[in-house]
């Protein structure tokens, strides 16, 4: 597993979330917000980032010609998980620290904040199993 | 959920968009201009291909540039400190990886150790896209957050 496979796919994710901000400026963040108001939207990125991570790993196992390992899907499984719910609670905090600043249109800049945090935790949950999944790799080749 | 009357009128005021071409320009552009012109100059029939030219991940180098700068304008935003911080760690994350394809492909070649331009212009050039993808989402968001700041 190199870290350039699942880099391709991030940043079509990426574009992809960018895009939506440029089309739709008012309705994609609103989308987003009141997910998060409702509580859906940690559900609904942890299913995407580790259906999206499954399926690039075994694509790229598939192309290699290597056998998917138990150790690799458990961390592809559980690292999206514990980022996301880890960062929702840094998005709890960021949200009190805005608030409790009184500072001006504090209800947009909470906006702000949630869609940025969003999409910062979206790239973290995809990128960082394979970036764990590359370190052990590379532990593993170095004792061997 | 209240919307900024603002942020309605993105495509207006995209300076992201000035920027984006601005370092295609300079990163890449410029570059590839510049091996023509030597090569008109000294009458040479070399004539490379962008990918020929960022052959040995040198694309590495030019999206860590573009990750620093990025980090450079979210550490000035008004972003709360755990915002600056999360998207700090990651470009710079994605930017150290961008660059080490063309260390890596440097050590290799320096040791003869066996080197594929090919895996290193594939890696570079993912890379590469994902930093820049980063860079532009992060520099929208920015953009959005001025005209929130602002309003």
């Amino acid at each position: 597993m190199r870290l350039a496979d699942p880099a391709a796919t991030l940043a079509y994710v990426s574009l992809v979330f960018g895009s939506l901000l440029v089309f739709f400026p008012v309705s994609f963040p609103r989308l987003v917000v009141q997910n998060w108001q409702n509580a859906r939207l940690t559900p609904i990125m942890i299913f995407f980032t580790v259906c999206l991570n499954l399926g690039l790993y075994l694509r790229v196992a598939h192309q290699r010609f290597g056998k998917p390992g138990i150790v690799a899907s458990a961390c592809l499984g559980s690292v999206p998980v514990i980022l996301l719910a880890g960062l929702n609670f840094v998005l709890q905090a960021t949200i009190a620290h805005t608030i409790s600043v009184n500072a001006p249109n504090a209800v947009a800049r909470v906006n702000e904040e949630i869609l940025a945090h969003t999409f910062f935790a979206l790239i973290a949950a995809i990128f960082g199993p394979f970036l764990l999944i590359r370190l052990a790799q590379q532990l593993r080749k170095d004792n061997s | 959920m209240t919307t900024a009357p603002g942020l309605t009128a993105d495509w207006t005021s995209a300076k992201w968009l000035l920027w984006i071409i601005l370092y295609l320009c300079l990163g890449l552009l410029v570059p590839w201009v510049m091996t023509r012109a030597w090569a008109h100059q000294h009458h040479s029939a070399v004539q490379p291909r962008l990918r020929q030219l960022f052959q040995n991940g040198e694309l590495g180098l030019v999206s860590l540039m573009l990750a620093i700068s990025v980090i450079w304008d979210l550490q000035k935003s008004q972003f709360t400190s755990q915002t600056i911080a999360l998207g700090s760690v990651f470009l710079a994350m994605s930017g150290i990886m961008a660059a080490a394809v063309w260390i890596e492909s440097y050590c290799r070649r320096s040791t003869g150790t066996k080197f594929t331009p090919e895996r290193a212009w594939r890696d570079s050039r993912n890379l590469a896209l994902l930093v820049f993808s980063l860079a532009m989402v992060t520099e929208i968001l920015l953009d959005r957050f001025v005209k929130v700041v602002a309003l």
